[in-house]
Parts: C-alpha cells; sequence; structure tokens
C-alpha cells in the first residue's frame, strides 16, 4: 500500500464532499439561506448536507425595511450541538485554524 | 351576450336557477351547509381550522428539496437506491405471505357470505393511471408479491358491450379493507336510494336504451345548475350504459397489484371518460384511492355495515365510483378528486376541489317527475333531500380519502417496511456486518450506553470495546478536563510525590534549612523583597522563537488530508481486528492456518500504511517554513484525539519514535510555541482547549511510555530537549513543563535503585544542570496566570521536581527564583477559606517539601 | 442513513426543533423516520406569545422538510463515534460512487 503513494491522495476521484470531510471535528462557517451563518465545529455530515454541528454559534443578518440606509443588523445565538438540515445550507467552508 | 340575444353562458357558470324548471320547490338539502360545514356533523372543514402556518413555510427556494429529501416522484430512484427496498424486502417476501394467508384465515364469517366477487369484465379505473410510466417506482412493481397478490395480466382494454358478469372467483380471493368497505358501500347505498327504484328496476341489466335513467341524467341538468361542467359530459354519460356493469371488487384488488401494468389500458379509458366525477355519487370515490382505510371513514362503514347485502345492488354504484377518481388521477398531485358540491355550500377551496361532487344522475329527470302523481313527487323529493344529504355527510366524512396519492402510500410502505427491518434486526440473510455499517452509529451508540444489551451483537461489543477505550479522547475540546486528563495529573502528582519522598530519604537536604535559604529575608516585609535578590529578568521577547509562518491553505489542507487518511487506516485495522480468526496451532488444518496468515499479512500491511500515514518518518528539516507533517497532524484537534488510537496498533519502537519526534519539536507544537502565557496576556479559549486537549490525548500515551523508559532513554529525550528546543518557551508552557516534570521525576525515581549506572548519572546531572542554569533566569516567568489563578499546581510540582534533584545550592538558587511567588501565596492563602487555602499551600508545600522545607516553617 | 442513525439514539430526548417558518417547539422525541420526520410528545412552542395558537399542541408530528435546526443537548451525543461514523458513511458513499 506504501508502495501507491498517489492512490488515496490523487485528485482524480476527489469529490466536493471530499472536502468537507476534511473538515469533520474542525470549526466551519456554514452559510444559509434566509440570511444565516453559523460557525461551530463539525461533528457530522451527509451527501445531503445535513449536519451536525457543536459549540455553534448562529448569525443572522435583519435587514431593517423601514430605514432607508440599508442597515444591517445581527442576532447572535449559542447551541452547544446543533443539528442542521441539509437543504438549508449554501456553503460550508473551514475557518482557518485557531490563532 | 350572445349574437341573438340569448343567454349563452353555460349551466354551470349561471349560480342556482330559482326558475328551474320542475325543480323549483325541491327542498335545499344544503341550506344548512353554508361554508362547507355539515350543519347536523360534527365533520370538520379544513379550510376552517387551518391556520394558515404552513403558508408561513418559506419553501419558495425548495426547489431541490424533493430531489435531495425523496418527496418527489423525481427522486424515486435514488431513494430507491438508499435503502435497498427491493433487495431487502424480496428476502421478507415469504413472511410477507404467510402473513396474508393468516389473515384471511382470520377473515370474518361476513365476508365469506359475501357472494363470490365476479371478476372484472372491463378494465377497471383504478385511479393509477397518472403512473402508468413503466418506469414509475418500479421497485413497487417488482415486489407486487408482498401483498400476496398474483400480478395482474393486463385486461383487453376494449371488452364487448353488455358482456355478461363473468364467473365469479373464487372466495378464497382476499379482499383488502378497502374492496370490503367499497361493497358494503355499493350495497347501501343501493339500500339507501329507494329513488332510483321508482323508475329504474333494480334487476335490470343496463342494456343501451334510450330510456336508460343514466341516460336521461343530461336533463337533469336544471335541477343543479350551480353544479360546474355538468353540460359537458353528456357524451359521456351516453356511454356509461354501454360499459357492462361490473362489481367493483376485482377492480380494487387491482390497485394492490403492479398498477404499472394496468396503468395503459386505464389511460384510454380515462380519455373517454373525462369529468365523469361530477356525476358520480361521491361516496364511492374516494375509497377506491385507498390501501388502509382512514378512521374518518369509520362512521360511514359501521353505518353501512348494518345494511342488508344486495348483490345485485351494488352493480349500479360501482361504475360511476370508479369514473370518479379520475379527476385527481389527472392532477397527479394527490389532491382529492371531486368537484365540491355546489359551490356556495362547500366555500372556496383555491387549488383544491377537496369537496364531495354531489350526485346529480341518481336523481331522476323532470319529465318524469311531472308524472308523478303529487304525493309521489313530494315522497320522491323527500327522499332524495334525505339521500343527498346522506351522501353529503358520508362526502364529508370521507373528504379526506384522497388526500393521498398512491405515490404516498408506497412511500409510506416502504418507510414502514423499512423499519420493520432495522427493528428486526438482520432478518434473514442481512448479516450484522452490513447492519453495522448501515446503522454504525447507533448500534455503538447503544452498546456504549447500554441501550442494546439485550440482544448483544458480537461485533458490536467489539467496536463499543475500541470506542470505550478511546474514552479519554471522546470528548471534543469544549469538555475540559476529561478523566484521561485528570488520571494523568494525578499520575504526574503521584510521581512527583514519590520523587519528593525518596530525595527526603536522602541525607543531603538536612543542609537546607530556613535560615539558610529564606532566614535572611524579612518575612514581613515580603512584597518590598530585597534589592540583592534583584535579578537578572531576561527580555521576555528576546528568546521567543518568531512567530510561525502562517499555515498556507494548501498545506492546511494536505494535513488534514493526512488525517483523515489516519482515520480511515485506524478505521479499516479496527474493522479487521474483528475478524480475527480462530487462534490456530499444529493441529489445525491448513485452510485455518491459510486463512490466518492471510490476516496476519493484511494487518501487516495496514500497520504499515498507518505509519506511513502518520507521516512521522518524512525527513526533518533542521529550519522549516513548514512544521512537519507530522507535528502538523498534532496541531488539530482531530488529530491529537488520534494519538490514543495509534498507540494501540504500533509497536514500541514506533512508540519511542513518536515520543522522540514530539520532544524535538516541542517548542514548534502549537500547544508550546502559542502557549505561553501571562498574567496581562491570558491564552484565548480556544488555545486554553487546545492544551487541555493534548495533555488529555497525546500526553498520557506519551507518559506511558517514559513512565517505563530506562535512565538512557530519559537522558536522550532531555538531552533532545536542551538542544531542539527553545528551553524558555518549553518551560514557560502546561504542555513543555508536564513533558520536563515526566522526565526530571522519572530520573529521581531511577537514582533508588541500588544499581546506579554511574556513566548514565554523570550524563544526566549534567543535562540536569544545563537545564536549571536554562530555567533560572525564567524563574519569575513561569508562572503563567496572578497569584489568583489557581491553576498553578504543574508549576509546584515542575519546582518541586526541579528541587528534588538540585544540589543544595541550586535548591537555593530555585528558593531565590520563586520566593515571591511562594510568599505572596502562603499570603494569599491566609485570606481563603480553609479548603481552598489547604490546597493551594498544599501546593506550594510540595516543592517546599522537595527542598527539605514546609510552608509551616514559614508561619 | 447516519443522520437517521444519529436521531435514533435521541429517542426520548429533550430538544428544540426550529423550524423554517421560525417556530420553535421543544418536546421529546419519540419517533423519527429516515426522512427525518419526527414525532415530539409533550411539546409546546418556545414562544408562546408569538404563537400562541399553537399552544393547545401538544403531541405533534414535523416533517422532515420543514426542519431548520434540531438543538440537541450535547451530553447525548458521542462525538468521536459520531466523526467515526460520518467517516464511514463518507467512505461508503465513495465507494458507492466510484
Amino acid at each position: 500500500m506504501s508502495g501507491e503513494p498517489n492512490k488515496e491522495e490523487s485528485d482524480d476521484n476527489a469529490e466536493p464532499l471530499d472536502l468537507v470531510r476534511l473538515c469533520i471535528d474542525e470549526v466551519v462557517i456554514v452559510k444559509l439561506r434566509g440570511d444565516r451563518e453559523l460557525k461551530g465545529r463539525l461533528y457530522a455530515y451527509d451527501s445531503h448536507c445535513n449536519l451536525v454541528l457543536g459549540d455553534a454559534e448562529e448569525t443572522i443578518y435583519i435587514t431593517d425595511a423601514e430605514e432607508e440606509g440599508d442597515k444591517v443588523r445581527t442576532v447572535k445565538k449559542q447551541c452547544e450541538m446543533l443539528f442542521v438540515r441539509g437543504d438549508s445550507v449554501v456553503l460550508i467552508a473551514p475557518l482557518e485554524s485557531i490563532r | 351576450m350572445s349574437f341573438f340575444g340569448f343567454d349563452a353562458m353555460l349551466a354551470r357558470d349561471r349560480g342556482h336557477s330559482a326558475s328551474a324548471p320542475g325543480f323549483g320547490q325541491t327542498p335545499d338539502a344544503f341550506a344548512g351547509l353554508g361554508g362547507g360545514v355539515a350543519g347536523d356533523d360534527d365533520a370538520i372543514d379544513f379550510e376552517d381550522t387551518y391556520d394558515g402556518l404552513g403558508d408561513g413555510l418559506d419553501e419558495t427556494d425548495d426547489a431541490f428539496n424533493d430531489d435531495t429529501f425523496g418527496g418527489g416522484p423525481a427522486s424515486q430512484q435514488s431513494v430507491g437506491k438508499d435503502f435497498d427496498f427491493a433487495g431487502q424486502t424480496s428476502k421478507i417476501a415469504h413472511t410477507l405471505q404467510e402473513e396474508q394467508m393468516l389473515y384471511q384465515t382470520q377473515q370474518p364469517p361476513s365476508h365469506q357470505q359475501r357472494p363470490p366477487p365476479p371478476k372484472p369484465s372491463k378494465p377497471a379505473r383504478t385511479g393509477y393511471e397518472s403512473y402508468h410510466d413503466p418506469n414509475y417506482i418500479p421497485q413497487l412493481e417488482a415486489r407486487a408479491d408482498i401483498w400476496g397478490l398474483k400480478p395482474k395480466h393486463p385486461v383487453p382494454a376494449k371488452q364487448p358491450e353488455n358482456q355478461a358478469p363473468p364467473p365469479p372467483q373464487p372466495a378464497k380471493k382476499m379482499m383488502s379493507l378497502e374492496e370490503v368497505e367499497a361493497m358494503i358501500r355499493a350495497q347501501t347505498l343501493q339500500h339507501e336510494e329507494p329513488a332510483p327504484v321508482l323508475i329504474q328496476p333494480q334487476q335490470a341489466q343496463p342494456p343501451p336504451l334510450p330510456v336508460h335513467p343514466h341516460q336521461q341524467v343530461p336533463h337533469s341538468q336544471p335541477h343543479f345548475p350551480g353544479i360546474p361542467g355538468q353540460g359537458q359530459f353528456v357524451p359521456q354519460i351516453l356511454q356509461r350504459p354501454q360499459q357492462p356493469q361490473q362489481p367493483q371488487q376485482p377492480q380494487h384488488a387491482q390497485q394492490h397489484g403492479p398498477h404499472q401494468r394496468s396503468g395503459s389500458r386505464h389511460q384510454q379509458v380515462h380519455a373517454e371518460l373525462p369529468g365523469h366525477s361530477v356525476q358520480a355519487p361521491p361516496v364511492h370515490h374516494p375509497t377506491i384511492l385507498q390501501r388502509q382505510r382512514p378512521p374518518p371513514n369509520e362512521p360511514s362503514i359501521q353505518q353501512h355495515r348494518h345494511a342488508p347485502p344486495q348483490p345485485t345492488a351494488q352493480r349500479p354504484a360501482s361504475q360511476p365510483r370508479q369514473i370518479l377518481q379520475n379527476p385527481s388521477r389527472l392532477s397527479g398531485q394527490g389532491q382529492p378528486m371531486a368537484q365540491p358540491g355546489p359551490p356556495a355550500s362547500r366555500g372556496p377551496a383555491p387549488g383544491h376541489s377537496r369537496g364531495p361532487s354531489y350526485p346529480s344522475m341518481v336523481v331522476t329527470n323532470p319529465e318524469q317527475l311531472l308524472h308523478l302523481s303529487k304525493e309521489e313527487r313530494e315522497a320522491f323529493l323527500a327522499e332524495d333531500a334525505k339521500r343527498a344529504k346522506r351522501n353529503h355527510k358520508i362526502a364529508l366524512l370521507s373528504k379526506d380519502n384522497g388526500l393521498m396519492t398512491p405515490q404516498d402510500k408506497n412511500f409510506i410502505t416502504r418507510i414502514q417496511l423499512q423499519q420493520l427491518m432495522t427493528a428486526t434486526g438482520n432478518l434473514n440473510e442481512q448479516t450484522p456486518e452490513a447492519a453495522i455499517a448501515e446503522d454504525f452509529y447507533y448500534q455503538v451508540f447503544s452498546q456504549i450506553r447500554g441501550a442494546l444489551r439485550q440482544t448483544p451483537h458480537q461485533p458490536a461489543s467489539q467496536f463499543a470495546q475500541t470506542y470505550l477505550f478511546q474514552t479519554n479522547g471522546r470528548y471534543g475540546p469544549g469538555r475540559r478536563h476529561g478523566r484521561g486528563a485528570d488520571n494523568h495529573m494525578q499520575r504526574m502528582e503521584q510521581q512527583v510525590q514519590r520523587a519528593v519522598e525518596a530525595a527526603k530519604a536522602k541525607p543531603k537536604a538536612k543542609q537546607l534549612t530556613i535560615e539558610g535559604s529564606l532566614g535572611k529575608i524579612s518575612f514581613s516585609n515580603s512584597k518590598t523583597p530585597r534589592p540583592l535578590l534583584s535579578m537578572k529578568r531576561p527580555e521576555s521577547t528576546d528568546k521567543q522563537p518568531s512567530k510561525p509562518h502562517k499555515v498556507s491553505v494548501a498545506d492546511r489542507t494536505e494535513t488534514l488530508r493526512n488525517i483523515e487518511n489516519v482515520y480511515m487506516t485506524l478505521m479499516h485495522m479496527e474493522d479487521h481486528e474483528r475478524t480475527l480468526p480462530a487462534p490456530i496451532n499444529q493441529d489445525s488444518d491448513p485452510e485455518a492456518i491459510q486463512r490466518h496468515m492471510e490476516w496476519r499479512t493484511k494487518i501487516e500491511t495496514l500497520h504499515k500504511k498507518l505509519w506511513d500515514d502518520i507521516k512521522i518518518m518524512e525527513p526533518i528539516n533542521p529550519n522549516p517554513l513548514t512544521p512537519h507533517p507530522f507535528i502538523a497532524i498534532l496541531s488539530h484537534a482531530k488529530g491529537k484525539k488520534a494519538i490514543p488510537r495509534i498507540f494501540r496498533h504500533i509497536d514500541e519502537q514506533e512508540r519511542i519514535t513518536i515520543l522522540t519526534m514530539v520532544v524535538i519539536h516541542l517548542d514548534k507544537l502549537n500547544v508550546v510555541s502559542h502557549g505561553i502565557a501571562t498574567p496581562e496576556e491570558p491564552l484565548s479559549p480556544a488555545l486554553r482547549d487546545e492544551i487541555e486537549l493534548f495533555l488529555h490525548s497525546v500526553v498520557p500515551p506519551l507518559y506511558a511510555h517514559i513512565f517505563e523508559s530506562p535512565l538512557n532513554i530519559i537522558i536522550g529525550l532531555l538531552g533532545l530537549i536542551l538542544e531542539r528546543n527553545n528551553v524558555h518557551v518549553v518551560a514557560r508552557t502546561k504542555i513543555g513543563m508536564s513533558l520536563l516534570i515526566m522526565l526530571i521525576s522519572r530520573a529521581e525515581l531511577l537514582k533508588q535503585p541500588p544499581e546506579i549506572n554511574v556513566v548514565d548519572w554523570e550524563n544526566w546531572t549534567e543535562l540536569y544542570n544545563r537545564l536549571f542554569d536554562a530555567v533560572e533566569p525564567i524563574l519569575p516567568l513561569i508562572f503563567p496566570g496572578s497569584i489568583n489563578d489557581t491553576d498553578d499546581m504543574y508549576v509546584w510540582q515542575f519546582l518541586a521536581a526541579m528541587g528534588v534533584g538540585a544540589s543544595p545550592e541550586q535548591q537555593q538558587r530555585l528558593v531565590i527564583g520563586v520566593k515571591d511567588r511562594v510568599m505572596e501565596t502562603v499570603g494569599v492563602s491566609k485570606a481563603l477559606p480553609p479548603e481552598m487555602a489547604g490546597a493551594r499551600l498544599a501546593n506550594v508545600n510540595l516543592f517546599m517539601r522537595a527542598i527539605g522545607l514546609d510552608v509551616e516553617l514559614l508561619g | 442513513m447516519l443522520i437517521f442513525s444519529f436521531f435514533k439514539t435521541l429517542m426520548n430526548q429533550e430538544v428544540t426543533v426550529e423550524l423554517k417558518n421560525e417556530v420553535s417547539i421543544r418536546g421529546t422525541i419519540k419517533s423519527v423516520d429516515q426522512f427525518l420526520n419526527i414525532k415530539l410528545d409533550n411539546a409546546s412552542v418556545v414562544d408562546e406569545l408569538k404563537w400562541p395558537h399553537m399552544s393547545s399542541t401538544r403531541d405533534m408530528f414535523i416533517r422532515g422538510s420543514v426542519v431548520r435546526y434540531v438543538h440537541i443537548p450535547s451530553a447525548t451525543v458521542d462525538i468521536g463515534l459520531l466523526e467515526d461514523a460520518t467517516r464511514r458513511e463518507a467512505d461508503k458513499a465513495k465507494a458507492g460512487t466510484a
């Protein structure tokens, strides 16, 4: 096995979800529909982008319609363990390692 | 307005005409049904009770929701693949058949008393026309035998008119609830409809005679001008008598068979008879869609059950029923099919026509009415009203019957079967392996938490052991102080204690007295130490390593990929371990030996792969821009968590290699290079978590190894720390200090045995002196927090370990270095509750006793 | 099947289901299927003032597709095991498509 170093590392059969796999147990940013964003540690995902996040922080961006200046305010919520249904997920991105 | 001034509106477009001939005096059976709520029953209208909440659900962008989650037809294929319905179900097909047989034998006798159901004489309209596509839900077609029904052979689409009733089918034919229900309904309907009897001979076969009441239906249109679309149906209605009367049962049976096969011919019929629904009695239409009778139907069924069976009577009713379902099948959306009754009585139902259709054709035509006597007419009208009301009621009760499409039901059936499979575990050929692969988390989780103890799966138990074994590393960085960390700290403390005890036994400590070390210091003046004790404090920054280059995205991705490969190999190894064949001996047959050999070969290969995966043997670049791949692995939480699992699978030599690698790169570890805290700059919570995780996942296996290492290895490791690392960084971090504590205290314990290798010992002393000299300048800085920070036990342990091995002169210097902290801590303790004070003083005393003193002596 | 498997371990746990229409419902998971339809017992709407008409509902069935989040007590999750299960699932999916 060691004799074929490019066997598992070749990008030939790389799939988009392979990147998500690398983020297991890493802190990720998840953008969701409805102007929402999550930051949390990725514990599980599946092919539907259903996710389980730990220590998740949700940020909701709310644009106040009344004000002309397009004021966006944010609401933040915390959750120790969160299942996210995949049909809300827009993108999953790794957060750079914590400084 | 038409050209000729006639009212060109279709009858259905007009409101209820008060001047409708012959019907003006008809009691309005639905007068009390405004708003769609039946006045005299409790049926609740959906539109009235629906809270509108669902409208708020933002499903606007859910275009692919069904694709993804299996809701829509487009995803049927993929959904089917996922859980292998056909494959697994086929294996239990015979079980289901047995169930069917059992059920048949338990059929209530009343069913047997029923006249044997005749065979279908004409293609039935089963309501599955929309699903005639042969590719549609193929699993169901393939698995029709689940339901104990033989796949039906397609019946010719065209049948001779007026075909005589076919020979009855054998009574053994299994009837579903719906069939029974439909039959009862058909009977009772006939029974309850005396009105047609007046004009229609009950026994008459329906010949295509023009005088047949059904053909007169079009003329009755004015009676219900509000019913939309009625006028359009004249041609179809005229066709109706041409269709042979047929009992509904076999048609129902077809629903349980392969719908796809009969679909195409149904489609033809369907095309001929659009919109018949309006004229059909509503009672029957919903049932045809049902495989399982929903509870709302119950009352109506009960109601009808008492009606004496009238075998012949069921025939006329059956036909419209079949026709009725067509509209819904046209929509293909599972909407209820029937037209609402008079619109005013149903209220608006946008997008849905959920209401029942009102019977019109059974009512006789106006001409007939005119011929009747007054009493007869009144009697008839009263009957008619009664019947209509009853029908309406029944329709209300069954209004939701069409809510689910056959597709929906297939869907539910699959779920139920799937859950049956899951619940019963590895039924038939399903191996435990497959079950665990499908349901890994649940199976192992249940083992660990004891939920499934009553049905122990052997393999799962082994899995459970694997994960129980790594309990230490199980909790993420969010949970601090796992058991592992505590154990580790305890063991470290014990070792230091033992070293201290051992040192106390030696005479040299006696040299130290209060006078000698602390005596010259004015205790009352501890906050203003004498200037002569001023130390050369090194600039705290001068020797810190320059911050490592920010790890590039590519490197980071590479590291993550390495870690995932490690995990994959680990899991393969753990899987493979579970397949360990029975132990062999000399008497074993060659096959067993062969299996064993293969197993060995495989585990060796995996072992080698694991070793490659952790990248430990990558060359060490002395001045790297990027950290060593193995060290990079340790910079990730999951890399740290993998270490205990890796240690299980590698041999002694490899463990030493890992330990050496960690020691060489100690100050490159992010938990060390970023781990220096000062009272002004405490560590970030995230970094503290990383450090804790390192302490309870990486350190224990390393420690376990050091704990058993001989002196020469300890010497080698300490030498590497001194040569390859910035000791100031190492000694100011929790991780670095922990490693130093392990090494020094282990060396102290190794001093005790009678035979001491003099050369080793000299080497050690030399290294110790170097370490001491390196650490001494930073002694005032080794406490990471302020005096109130209680997480300083490890520092005292370090000082104690250093003190044990120190010469008297070194002990003096040690005391001088940390004197302030000792005094402050003692001072602070006085203000603390006894318990906390005791803990803090015990920490200090650990050090004090190591150098032969005691806090008690400090007053 | 991974998430279904995961949810099965949450049986009888108290969770908060947040729907896509902002309603949050707290209740005990009584059953779940592989489409992640959820049956909740002792359900109550978190913000009853905002959704008063929901307050009378005690047991409910929630269609999986309307769920946005499910808040889960972290003590009921075995993280290491879940991560490994995720890796196995990913491996299986990849093997299936390759």
